[in-house]
């Protein structure tokens, strides 16, 4: 896939631009607070995935009602002229070729991006809550069948909470649907498990490959952690996970719910679940010492945002394996934050790895990055300044 | 703010489902500028509807006498029901012609949240219904589950099963997948996962 040029119209503080992209790695320069990274945003909004880190009104110009974007996207033979229309609270317009598009998400069927910033961090360092996310976003990448999946496990938890809550306390005979909501939950819940450790699996050997390139060696190490599957559950896991991998899990889930049923009256609330789960994320201590520790408390800085920067670009190389597409890829800011011979790996690494916009405020990345394309962003406005430098 | 009789119409208005403070407002004035007859043709719609429109005894449809008119037509087959969740869902399966059977309108789905429990629905109603078939049916023989296809219809659903299979009864549910006539290339990923899930065997 490849983005050949992008306009924005009244989208964050651009009033109007039109950029034109080139086919390998695009660096985009300015001072800060220019506009570099919503150039970014704009095209993730583009590839239907919505604002990887604000709420859509945030993304309409001061005093503009509604934000435009249009991109030109060849895929394989396909010319795709994507337009879409971002209206705060009445939600976002698609068109592909005009034809209108049921939701914007269906966009992402077509396009896909991967973005990383410095808020993707967190995925090393943050709560569990970003990496459950990270999988599950991942997930519907993949199989966008498996859309509906999480939502419907919100849906059940809520119910379901919401019954424990109430009904010790009420003279309700609603207590016996408490088996039905279990159901419910052990289905549904099972199969989120099962794509997360499906998704997980897949990614594994990419991101042991991407961190021991970027690092110079080392390992990354990361395990599914659960409170309700068996430990030695991870062979049986890579089997089917429809037919194999869930219903084993929703029997693993029911064991554990009806072991602390009383407790969960008692609190109110499911203590047990994909709710709780979280991705354990260890590095090897040193190049000597193989010992394994949990990178959220003991690794330096840098190290989690190297390991962080290895899972997102396993992520590109699992989607341009299993989509037989290379989807777009956004790197923001990532350059400063890395010492010179990592800053080299990288610049390198995303040569292969189809387009990339690269936005960087640092003059350092621009030999980094050897781009095909320089953008130079001043006060919302782009201006395509040197071509080819390398 | 408007004159009183004004506002109070407003916020009558803004009280029903799907209309909100500015729709409320623009339907006042309509109402405000209609002549008297109408006006009155609109009130006496209300009043009647309230008086004369009233639960069927049996199954829990609209009906303007005791029973409902499927209740009351001895040609439909007594042995299947079909289980809803509001009236409405009757008139969508009646548009088929497709069921000959009868209805059961439970009023509503299993949900904690809004604090709708197995008590506040038209179950025992049902059960009743089933253990003693009111004369002139048949004995029933299969109870279709046809509430809605999402979280909390699916939960009654299975609530419906566990109570009714130890029956002997023949539960069945509406299956679930792709509208027909259509292309398959609109159709969303989700409904199109299911009915990949759901498919069957052409031959048997």
């Amino acid at each position: 896939m490849r983005v050949e040029n992008v306009e924005l119209e009244d989208f964050r503080n651009y009033r109007s631009a039109h950029v034109e992209l080139a086919e390998g790695v695009n660096l985009i320069v300015g001072r800060n607070a220019q506009g570099k990274t919503n150039l970014l945003e704009a095209v993730h909004c583009l590839s239907g995935l919505g604002s990887p880190r604000a709420a859509d009104s945030a993304l309409v110009r001061d005093g503009s009602e509604r934000a435009l974007l249009h991109a030109l996207v060849l895929r394989g033979d396909r010319r795709l002229a994507v337009d879409m229309e971002i209206r705060p609270g009445r939600g976002t317009r698609a068109l592909i070729n005009k034809t209108p598009l049921s939701g914007s998400r269906a966009l992402s069927a077509l396009t896909t991006s991967v973005f990383f910033g410095p808020d993707e961090l967190s995925l090393v360092k943050g709560s569990p809550d970003g990496r459950r996310r990270f999988l599950d976003e991942l997930v519907v990448k993949l199989r966008p069948a498996r859309d509906g999946l999480r939502r419907e496990w919100e849906r059940v938890l809520k119910q379901r909470n919401s019954l424990l809550r109430t009904a010790p306390r009420s003279k309700s005979t609603a207590l016996p649907t408490l088996d039905v909501w279990d159901e419910s939950l052990c289905r549904v819940g099972a199969a989120l498990a099962a794509a997360r450790l499906e998704v997980l699996a897949a990614l594994l050997p990419y991101a042991l490959k991407r961190y021991e390139a970027i690092a110079g060696g080392g390992r990354i190490e990361l395990a599914y952690v659960s409170s309700w599957i068996d430990q030695d559950f991870t062979e049986e896991a890579l089997g089917d996970p429809d037919t194999v991998a869930a219903p084993a899990l929703a029997g693993m889930l029911k064991r554990g719910i009806d072991e602390i049923r009383q407790r969960e009256l008692e609190r109110g609330m499911s203590l047990i679940g994909p709710q709780r789960d979280d991705v354990s994320v260890s590095l090897q201590a040193g190049v000597d010492n193989p010992t394994m520790l949990d990178a959220r408390t003991y690794a330096s800085q840098g190290d989690q945002r190297t390991s962080a920067l290895a899972l997102k670009l396993a992520e590109h190389d699992l989607l341009t394996e299993r989509l037989d597409d290379r989807p777009l890829l956004l790197l923001d800011d990532v350059f400063s934050e890395l010492d010179p011979g990592r800053r080299q790996w990288l610049g390198d690494a995303i040569r292969s790895m189809g387009q990339a916009l690269v936005s960087s405020a640092e003059p350092g990345a621009t030999e980094a990055a050897r781009a095909e394309c320089v953008i130079e962003v001043a006060g919302g406005k782009a201006v395509v300044g040197s071509a080819r430098n390398g | 703010m408007f004159a009183g009789p004004l506002q109070r119409l407003v916020d009558e208005l803004s009280k029903l489902p799907g209309i909100g403070p500015k729709s409320a407002q623009r339907v006042a004035f309509y109402i405000l500028k209609i002549s008297g007859a109408e006006a009155r043709s609109l009130t006496e719609a209300i009043v009647e509807v309230k008086d004369r429109v009233r639960l069927c005894e049996r199954c829990f449809n609209v009906a303007d006498t005791e029973l409902c008119e499927f209740c009351r037509d001895s040609r439909r087959d007594s042995t299947v029901i079909c289980v809803v969740q509001e009236p409405p869902d009757i008139i969508a399966i009646e548009r088929t012609r497709e069921y000959r059977g009868l209805y059961h309108v439970l009023q509503g789905a299993i949900s904690p949240i809004e604090g709708v429990g197995p008590d506040d629905l038209r179950i025992k109603e049902l059960l009743a219904r089933i253990h003693r078939p009111a004369e002139g049916n048949e004995p029933v023989i299969e109870v279709i589950v046809a509430t809605n296809p999402n979280t909390e219809g699916d939960a009654t659903a299975m609530y419906l099963d566990r109570l009714l299979s130890p029956l002997g009864l023949r539960v069945t549910r509406l299956a679930s997948g792709l509208p027909v006539g259509g292309d398959l290339e609109y159709a969303d990923e989700v409904t199109l996962g299911r009915a990949l899930g759901g498919r069957r065997r052409m031959s048997p």
